[in-house]
């Protein structure tokens, strides 16, 4: 990653960064991958339409919505089912939905729509094929969805309080893509400029599915209401956002896909350094900053959960954005480094989520600074997975100790650090973690405990001399083939992997599943346990008829602040 | 029907390690696979006999000896996954001559690594059995004569060596299209990797609690 001149504040250390507490309490940046997509696509001037609306007064039928950009055009396949309440379900053991969608390749011929529409509705049980870039599912907010019917039905606009306590018409689950399901693998799109940045074709997926949610309600709105229905007021719509219910699948994910994590992460704190390097802020910067301040306090204070550990964290985190107040308001910020200062305040003064919300809110006046780093956080490195085996034991020994080295003294035989496991279940085929000592899943284990494994290499490895290849070590020792690969990639990317142990007894599955939706760009986090977690997309975001270079990017502030 | 490369490797990858390959040789499996499906090759069908084929002995029965002369392993037969992946490890020792291997199951599965040797030294590596010879760099693949011994479920002898007389270049494919009975037989071998559902396990595993309806 070249670093511009000027970048005189290294970035921080990963002992301090990848720790789960931290990582857990990461916010959404100018990285965040939906941000980068509304901000393409206004800047590129792409142009929506909608070809196909074909749902009867039940609500069910499909409907196609095409993105279309400089190079090619995406469209949502979406299917609007009549949903028997007792079968909503968000839960991946779920077999029917709301409604499903796929992302098609280009325009689909009715001849796509009829094979979508025999596999799509089937989600994990259909097959889709290269012309189809994600396959997903969503379901209605009951309460919000009869309520917003009901009253534009009736001529009236929905309450705003009811809008605030759900936030969103439908939630999504899983969006699957990168060749799941028979859809194209990612190396099909990898290199078109648009698709480039991890997760393109899935922001806009989900992008896609908001503007659907809002026209089927003013859709079933106008079926049942007639002439005397309203028109659902713009300002109102914007505030919806897409639910996501998030589960275990995301965590083993960020284990393994060591360089992609270290990319995302790396960008992150590269943006984070470079703004610290700045010796002197603008009054124009400062005020922008200053103004988001506001606008995320407003954010902070409609962030609901019930849940008691993010009910803690949210506690402190609005305590601790009175003490950021106050010292924003003794500080003119202007000089001598002003967000090196502000963020070292922090490091002394707050929590990880305190601080990390600074880190990520003082990138926001920097554009020029920040946003070329979008085009590193892809994995582009597929070398990366072959192991030299002509580096010297000794020094990799030396990697272990600079990557693993806070686990090498971990006492892995006690039960408490080696509690859990994690397993795919034979059932949905999903990632679950299950208590090691207490169910019968250690032979199923799958290897995402990189601390503990590169523990037990660094032991393996000591009765080697220092000078052997470390493909002699392998050919004896072929059990030790995966964590090795790590421990080299670890050299190559030092914010790849989690600085903590992800089997203990203590693990709150939730901190991966957080790092990984920040990066999305989500917002307001609520556990629903310590291993789901759901959060809200697009919230505040322009509607594709709306969406322009003057609202493209800070839509997840929500007051409308003039751009900078 | 046609599958995503993703699905290919991913596939490959439980399938062995439900035989029984530790978990970096699984990774190879699945590179393997996909690799040779992306060069037109049969990587399904190529691994679902070799995993077939591997009934009870263990992998170090079938791994080299020793790096020094021709590699054999005590059995007197060598698997394709620990001799290509000790290959792939081991590349630069091509400079110093052919590597020579005996006993080779299902050899076609070496060409994936004789490729990443190929890609370490830059320069195209030949690999030769019964007749056949291949030759990899970088971009792909190409077969010179007896492509049919592709499919041998053993070569007495498999000699790499670097250096090649043709430029292979694959027309790469996006999609794999196994036959389904092999395609059956990885998804076999995988489903021995996924533990049987027990109700604690959908009730805690995935982490129910909270209801999910609003």
């Amino acid at each position: 990653m070249q670093e511009p001149r000027g970048t005189t504040i290294p970035r921080r250390d990963p002992n301090v960064v990848m720790r789960l507490a931290r990582l857990g309490s990461f916010h959404q940046s100018r990285l965040s991958f939906m941000r980068i997509l509304t901000r393409r696509m206004a800047r590129e001037g792409w142009r929506f339409t909608r070809p196909v609306f074909d749902i009867n007064s039940d609500g069910v039928g499909h409907a196609v919505y095409s993105a279309q950009g400089p190079f090619r055009t995406y469209s949502l396949v979406a299917f609007a089912h009549d949903l028997p309440p007792e079968q909503r379900s968000d839960r991946v053991i779920a077999e029917a939905w709301d409604a499903t969608f796929a992302l098609f390749d280009g325009v689909p011929t009715e001849a796509d729509v009829l094979r979508l529409s025999k596999n799509v509705p089937q989600q994990e049980a259909g097959r889709i094929s290269e012309s189809e870039l994600s396959l997903s599912r969503a379901n209605r907010s009951v309460r919000l969805w009869s309520h917003m019917v009901d009253a534009l039905a009736s001529g009236r606009q929905p309450d705003n309080d009811q809008i605030g306590k759900v936030g969103y018409l439908m939630r999504t689950t899983a969006v699957y893509g990168s060749g799941k399901f028979g859809a194209a693998d990612r190396e099909v799109i990898a290199d078109r400029p648009e698709m480039q940045v991890p997760f393109q074709a899935e922001m806009l997926s989900v992008y896609l599915t908001r503007t659907f949610a809002r026209d089927l309600i003013q859709h079933m709105a106008r079926a049942k209401g007639g002439d005397g229905s309203v028109m659902l007021d713009p300002a109102i719509a914007r505030q919806l956002g897409i639910g996501n219910s998030t589960g275990l699948g995301m965590a083993p994910y960020i284990v393994n896909h060591p360089v992609l994590f270290n990319n995302w992460i790396m960008a992150r704190e590269e943006a984070i350094a470079r703004v610290r390097s700045v010796a002197s802020a603008s009054a124009a910067e400062v005020a922008l900053f200053r103004d988001l301040l506001r606008s995320s306090a407003l954010s902070v204070a409609a962030w609901r959960s019930d849940h008691p550990i993010q009910m803690d964290k949210l506690a402190r985190l609005r305590t601790e954005l009175d003490a950021l107040n106050a010292f924003v308001a003794g500080d003119d910020l202007i000089n001598d480094h002003p967000w090196d200062r502000l963020l070292r305040w922090a490091e002394s003064n707050l929590g990880e989520d305190g601080q990390e919300f600074i880190a990520s809110l003082m990138l926001e006046p920097y554009p020029d600074l920040v946003d070329g780093l979008a085009h590193c956080m892809a994995d582009g490195n597929a070398d990366a997975f072959r192991i030299n085996g002509a580096m010297p034991v000794g020094r990799v020994r030396d990697s272990i100790e600079e990557c693993f080295g806070w686990a090498l003294n971990l006492d892995w035989a006690a039960p408490e650090n080696s509690a859990r496991a994690w397993y795919v279940s034979e059932e949905k085929l999903e990632p679950r973690l299950g208590e090691r000592f207490k169910e019968p899943i250690a032979e199923y284990e799958q290897p995402l405990a990189p601390a503990r494994d590169a523990a037990l290499l660094h032991s393996a490895l000591a009765e080697w001399s220092a000078k052997a290849p470390i493909a002699e070590f392998l050919l004896k020792h072929p059990e030790h083939r995966h964590t090795l690969r790590r421990v080299q990639v670890a050299a190559i990317a030092p914010y790849g992997e989690i600085r903590d142990n992800t089997i203990s007894a203590k693990l709150l599955p939730i901190d991966m599943l957080r790092c990984k939706l920040s990066f999305f760009g989500a917002t307001h986090f609520d556990p629903r346990s310590d291993r789901w977690v759901r959060i809200c997309m697009y919230a505040g975001a322009p509607y594709p008829e709306e969406l322009s270079e003057s609202n493209a990017d800070r839509w997840v502030y929500p007051e409308p602040v003039a751009n900078g | 029907m046609s599958h995503s490369l993703n699905e290919v490797e991913a596939t490959a990858k439980r399938a062995a390690r439900g035989a029984g390959f530790c978990w970096g040789l699984a990774e190879e499996a699945g590179k393997a696979a996909r690799w040779l499906c992306a060069n037109g090759l049969d990587g399904c069908g190529v691994l679902a006999r070799l995993l077939d084929d591997l009934a009870g002995e263990p992998l170090s029965a079938r791994s080299p000896m020793s790096l020094d002369g021709d590699w054999a392993g005590p059995s007197g037969r060598l698997c394709p996954l620990m001799a290509g992946a000790t290959l792939s490890d081991c590349a630069s020792r091509l400079n110093d001559g052919d590597i020579i291997m005996s006993g080779v199951m299902h050899p076609a599965l070496i060409l994936p690594f004789a490729a990443s040797a190929a890609q370490q030294s830059r320069k195209e590596v030949t690999v030769s059995w019964d007749g056949l010879t291949a030759m990899t760099n970088s971009s792909g693949v190409c077969l010179v004569d007896a492509a049919s011994a592709l499919t041998s479920p053993y070569a007495a002898q498999v000699r790499v060596r670097a250096g090649g007389t043709a430029d292979p270049v694959t027309s790469h494919v996006t999609r794999a299209t196994p036959d389904g009975e092999h395609w059956a037989t990885l998804n076999r071998f995988a489903h021995r990797t996924y533990a049987p559902a027990t109700e604690a396990s959908r009730m805690l595993g995935a982490g129910a609690g909270l209801s999910d309806n609003d």
